[in-house]
């Protein structure tokens, strides 16, 4: 069991077929989080070694591209003896509907952790009716 | 490769717990069937105190080099505060707990793949580490602990010329 949540931990990313790299890296597909609230979306995604200045986060059409650079993390003249995971790239690619407010999306990055606010248009939101009594 | 290694299962015995994840399709192999034969044998007795599937398990990666040993962990989303780093004569241990921060869980979630939770993790250590001059960095949600070899066990190895006769 724990096997396969481990599998789920770090797995690697499906490139679509045909496109091909210049960077000789793995890639992986981080975990994520959605949570829909009231007024936004939020997303939450694991990457370990990524900071603000190396996450990308592009929006194309309704294309939204998640892309974090990581550095090889092993300092020189070491050499792996045990390794349980491997360093690489993530990306992650979600398709927005048009209920997000594309000028509102938030980024932040913080011990390794890419939160993603996306507003919902403002036609979007839930609205609350109101049942008013009648005497 | 000696005939134990071929035996499929090996009775919970885990060993050494830190392994090469090789990526040959027939280590693969072995590692699926060395879990099959583990729980398959490990189904009937009661196991309390192990973690429940969905817990956060952190990876561990270990390098060396002549002076010293590093050990990196991948952390993401924790605080530093959250990690506890210790030694033991010949063993590294981490621990910690990974906060839920997630609020009304599960009800508003459309994805749920990160998890949570305690735990320890322990490394064991081949070489004798100077324990004072141990640090330990937390940096992008990955952290990364330098043991410095003492002087004796940086002495012992070393490479033996090989002489022409």
């Amino acid at each position: 069991m724990t096997d396969t949540v481990k599998e789920v931990q770090k797995k690697e990313a499906e490139l679509q077929t045909g496109v091909e790299r210049t960077r000789a890296t793995r890639v992986y597909t981080p975990s994520v989080d959605i949570l829909e609230r009231k007024e936004d979306i939020v997303v939450t995604a694991d990457m370990p070694g990524v900071d603000e200045k190396s996450v990308d986060i592009t929006l194309e059409k309704n294309v939204l591209t998640i892309y974090g650079k990581v550095e090889p993390s092993i300092p020189e003249n070491h050499r792996l003896v045990a390794a349980e995971y491997s360093v690489g790239d993530y990306q992650r690619v979600f398709t927005l509907s048009d209920e997000i407010d594309r000028e509102g999306i938030q980024a932040s990055v913080k011990n390794g952790e890419l939160r993603l606010v996306l507003p919902k248009a403002e036609k979007m939101k839930t609205k609350k009716i109101e049942v008013k009594s009648e005497a | 490769m000696t005939m134990r290694h071929l035996v499929p299962w090996s009775f919970r015995k885990k060993g050494v717990p830190v392994r090469h994840d090789e990526e040959s399709p027939f280590s693969l192999l072995q590692q699926e069937m060395n879990n099959l034969f583990d729980n398959f044998f490990s189904g009937f007795d009661l196991r309390p105190f192990e973690m429940p599937a969905g817990a956060f398990s952190p990876k561990v990666d270990v390098s060396e080099s002549d002076r010293e040993v590093t050990v990196t962990a991948e952390l993401p989303g924790m605080e530093e505060k959250d990690i506890e780093v210790s030694i033991n004569r010949d063993s590294l241990t981490i621990k910690g707990e990974k906060k839920d921060k997630r609020e009304d869980k599960g009800r508003d979630y459309h994805l749920l793949e990160r998890s949570y939770g305690g735990f320890s993790r322990t490394v064991p250590l081949s070489v004798e580490v100077d324990s004072d001059k141990i640090e330990a960095a937390f940096r992008k949600g990955v952290l990364t602990i330098t043991l410095p070899k003492t002087a004796k066990a940086a002495e012992e190895k070393k490479k033996i010329r090989v002489r022409i006769e």
